[in-house]
């Protein structure tokens, strides 16, 4: 009776869509820790370590041979007071998002990390090795033209899944299941 | 004020849901909608990672839309259910036309969508197979497997190199290891700390400056006591060897370092690796899709079937509607028509059959509306022609009475009602049998048309009749109608006309009675006398007085004969009347003075409110009087009656005349019923004396001044004379 399967396959993602939203805040999400911005010469850095508790269902696909994409943004705020702490004008000054590429090379059995960005490829045996050195921001040079003065600079970062880089098939479920919606919210990084 | 406040903005508000609700605007929405959702999916398709973004918002709007696409389509089928209730002209039509739209449409999707979920299903399913997955799964484990010799080799190879090296002081590390390298035919070779440092490193590739340095997982490995060998995917998707394993220390204090060689691996067999792995991930991941896959299209395939179902039975709806919607038209204009309104013309529609039904039914309607006023013509006509034979019927002196071939009567003119004293216009319809029931002369009169109608076409017959002014004689022509239609009787009163024939008659034999006795009669008496002087004294004293007897009763006789010849003459005799306006009453109350003499005669006069004037002969009137007083009294004598006489006079309007009706009544034994019918002719008397022409000359005398004159019995109340004379507009 495959039909009556999928007829409770879709209730059960139907359930999902109404109850998706709500249960969003329960679910174990990445998070940003010790962002920290260090002042290196002229310039500044910045360091943080991010924590990827992956669900499940990501390693699931991870192990199947789905490509994970995970995103680091950066932002760069100017803030205003307007009145105290209460109520800020905010103005961005630079914004960029780093992609991750985590796939599982099943004849080497290594877990692949590739950043899309610069095509630098890491191998890892483990996949906490991975995903340790994923979260590892070490040093990440923020640009020098909007560091100048930093009286009024917010630096936030935030990190998560790229949804939209998984297979077509899985982008509908993906998009309204918590199990994949895990990225952290803002964090706001420790100024020197 | 203030509480009507909260009710008015609630109305409003109701109100502005209804607006939106009725009319074209959730068309609109909806277009708008779809609008903005091809313009989202249109940008979330040119750049992939806007998708994330948007894909809420698509989403919602879609569900937007696929509600008020329901509410649409509920609406419609609220109204045709209220409809449907209301029992107004043509739901019925519509709901079974949605009905069976209706039905159709979901048979069809359902087979359909009931065999694409089952291909969908199928489909997918046959991209797998347990063989093939079987077979990806054992040339992976082969491929690693053979790695897995070469592996091996390589491991001991370098220990072999880790033991060497192990033994050289770090000056010559440096030459050793590209020695080593060459030796080994290592792609690089590199010796670290155990904190991940470099020491000193061999590449062969001259363009790449930096060593790969093992990452953590392998450090910390080694950390544990277990060197590393694992094969390494590069950025170039190619495949290559790391061996990475610990230097023995020579002495405790010395450094722990670390050994890394990258080996490669020959093209053929990384291709062939490459391969294996790309198939097996390949299948791998297409296998894990095929669930999501399945649900995705399935999803896709159930919201457009769900689309179409909706859309088709909105459609369905307005389809219906609008094949009924003329046939609606249709209906009502029929019973319209039923209700008698002919002007009802519809609004054609399109050239099928529905709209030449249309025209036809316009077509219809304007002959009605033509046969109507063709109708309306002829029926004025028929009422005019009835009109004016009402009116030329009623203006005649004749009656003319219809029945039709059951004997009902059908027609009657107001004279027939005076003729026969009975008001027939009020008794149309009736049978005649039942009409005669209604008295003696109509008993006659019925009879009378029954017997004939049986005859051939045309019959003349003449009855009598009884009437309280005595008898009447009717002159009837019967004449049978065109087909059949029964019989139109035209009858006369012929009474006055017999009585003039006969006074007529009479007249003659009074003037020639008069004529040819008068003349002997003088010599007759001169010769009586004669002999009485000549011959009284001739004869003995004792037969002179016989003599005288005899000749004194010629004379006598002679005179009351010459009496007689007088009046016959005075009967005969037809001046021309000298008229003129006299005051009715002062000629009555002359007349009156002259018997009032007797003390005994009673005489009243009744005046009347006005003084009437009429033009007659006072002569001759005054002798009317004379004859009907002289006539009264004698008979209130012979009877031994007190003579009480009462007069009284009045006018009256009759046969559309005005007449001043004289009553002369007295209180004698009344007139036998058997001469009441003659009693104005000459002779009719039942009195001693008088010659019998005092009647007949006062009914002379009134018919010649235009009037009429009979008698009525009041049994033993005495009897009324009445005279009818007419009255004229009076002298200006």
């Amino acid at each position: 009776m495959p039909a009556y399967r999928d007829a409770k396959h879709y209730l059960r993602l139907f359930a999902l869509l109404l109850l998706g939203f709500s249960s969003l805040a329960h679910a174990t999400i990445f998070s940003v820790n010790n962002p920290r911005v260090h002042q290196i010469g002229n310039g500044y850095v910045l360091n943080a370590q991010i924590d990827y508790p992956l669900t499940p269902r990501v390693i699931e696909a991870l192990h199947n041979g789905v490509p994970i994409t995970f995103f680091q943004e950066l932002k760069l705020v100017e803030s205003f007071p307007i009145l105290g702490r209460f109520w800020q004008w905010e103005t961005k000054l630079w914004q960029t998002r780093l992609h991750y590429e985590l796939r599982y090379h099943a004849l080497s059995e290594q877990y692949v990390l590739k950043a899309l960005e610069t095509d630098d490829q890491q191998n890892f045996p483990h996949i906490e090795g991975a995903l340790q050195a994923l979260g590892n921001i070490q040093d990440l040079s923020l640009p020098p033209e909007y560091t100048q003065e930093t009286a009024d600079l917010l630096l936030l970062i935030r990190s998560g899944l790229d949804l939209s880089a998984l297979p077509t098939p899985m982008r509908p479920g993906a998009m309204i299941s918590s199990k994949w919606q895990l990225t952290s919210p803002w964090v706001r990084a420790v100024w020197p | 004020m203030a509480v009507n406040q909260p009710l008015g903005q609630s109305s409003m508000a109701l109100a502005f849901i209804k607006r939106l609700s009725s009319g074209t605007a959730p068309y609109f929405s909806l277009a708008l909608l779809l609008l903005a959702m091809a313009w989202l999916l249109s940008a979330a398709t040119q750049d992939s990672s806007k998708l994330n973004d948007l894909f809420l918002v698509i989403f919602g709007i879609g569900l937007l839309c696929l509600l008020l696409l329901a509410a649409i389509l509920a609406r419609s089928l609220y109204r045709l259910y209220r409809d449907f209730k209301r029992h107004e002209a043509g739901s019925r039509l519509t709901v079974r036309l949605v009905s069976l739209f209706v039905l159709l449409i979901l048979v069809a999707t359902t087979i359909v969508y009931g065999f694409s979920i089952h291909f969908l299903h199928r489909g997918i399913n046959s991209w797998f197979d347990v063989k093939i997955e079987q077979a990806l799964n054992d040339s992976l484990e082969l491929s690693r497997t053979s790695f897995g010799i070469r592996m091996r080799t390589l491991l001991r190879q370098t220990r072999m190199m880790a033991g060497v090296l192990s033994e050289l002081p770090d000056s010559e590390l440096s030459h050793s290891l590209r020695d080593l390298n060459n030796l080994s035919g290592a792609l690089e070779v590199s010796i670290w700390g155990m904190d991940g440092t470099p020491v000193a490193s061999s590449i062969e590739t001259p363009t790449i400056m930096v060593p790969d340095r093992p990452n953590d997982s392998i450090i910390s490995q080694l950390l544990q006591g277990e060197d590393y060998i694992g094969l390494d995917p590069t950025e170039n998707d190619d495949l290559r060897l790391r061996a990475t394993v610990r230097i023995p220390r020579q002495s405790v204090l010395a450094e722990e370092r670390m050994l890394n060689v990258l080996f490669p691996i020959n093209d053929r067999l990384s291709d062939l690796g490459e391969t294996v792995q790309a198939a097996y991930t390949d299948y791998k991941e297409l296998s894990y899709l095929r669930k999501p896959l399945i649900t995705v299209f399935t999803l896709s395939l159930s919201l457009i079937v769900f689309l179409t179902i909706l859309v088709s039975i909105w459609f369905a709806v307005w389809i219906s509607r609008r094949i009924v919607e003329p046939l609606q038209d249709l209906a009502e204009g029929t019973q319209a028509v039923a209700s008698g309104n002919y002007n009802m013309q519809l609004t054609a529609s399109g050239h099928d059959e529905i709209g030449f039904l249309v025209r036809s039914f316009n077509q219809m309607t304007q002959r009605l509306t033509q046969a109507r006023n063709a109708s309306q013509r002829s029926h004025r006509l028929l009422g005019q022609q009835t009109s004016y034979l009402t009116t030329v019927l009623g203006s005649l002196s004749s009656g003319v009475v219809t029945v039709d071939k059951r004997l009902y009567l059908h027609t009657a003119n107001n004279a027939s009602s005076k003729i026969l004293g009975v008001n027939l216009q009020q008794r149309l319809e009736s049978p005649l049998s039942k009409l005669a029931g209604l008295n003696r002369n109509m008993q006659t009169f019925c009879q009378m048309i029954e017997n004939c109608a049986g005859r051939g076409l045309n019959w003349e017959q003449q009855i009598e009749m009884q009437k309280s002014k005595g008898n009447q004689t009717l002159i009837c022509h019967g004449t049978r109608l065109p087909n059949e239609a029964g019989w139109v009787v035209v009858f006369e009163d012929i009474t006055a006309l017999l009585q003039a024939q006969r006074h007529a008659a009479w007249g003659e034999v009074a003037r020639r009675l008069a004529h040819e006795i008068k003349n002997p009669l003088t010599p007759i008496q001169l010769s009586a006398e004669r002999l009485q002087r000549k011959y009284g004294s001739l004869v003995p004293s004792d037969q002179s007085e016989g003599l005288n007897k005899l000749t004194d009763t010629i004379v006598q006789q002679v005179e009351a004969m010459k009496e007689m010849v007088n009046e016959f003459s005075e009967y005969a005799r037809t001046p021309a009347l000298q008229l003129q306006w006299h005051s009715i009453g002062q000629l009555i109350r002359e007349v009156l003075t002259m018997y009032q003499s007797n003390p005994n005669h009673q005489f009243a006069l009744l005046n009347s409110r006005e003084d009437i004037q009429v033009r007659v002969d006072a002569n001759r009137f005054r002798q009317v009087m004379h004859n009907l007083l002289k006539n009264a009294i004698e008979a209130c004598e012979d009877a031994d009656s007190p003579v009480d006489i009462v007069i009284s006079y009045h006018p009256l309007e009759s046969q559309q005349r005005q007449w001043l009706e004289i009553h002369i009544r007295d209180h004698g034994p009344g007139i036998p019923d058997d001469i009441i019918d003659t009693l104005f002719e000459p002779y009719a008397t039942t009195k001693h004396k008088g010659t019998g022409l005092g009647l007949a000359i006062v009914k002379k005398i009134i018919e010649e001044h235009g009037g009429d004159v009979w008698a009525e019995n009041h049994g033993p109340e005495g009897t009324s004379i009445i005279i009818r004379l007419p009255l004229e507009e009076h002298r200006s």
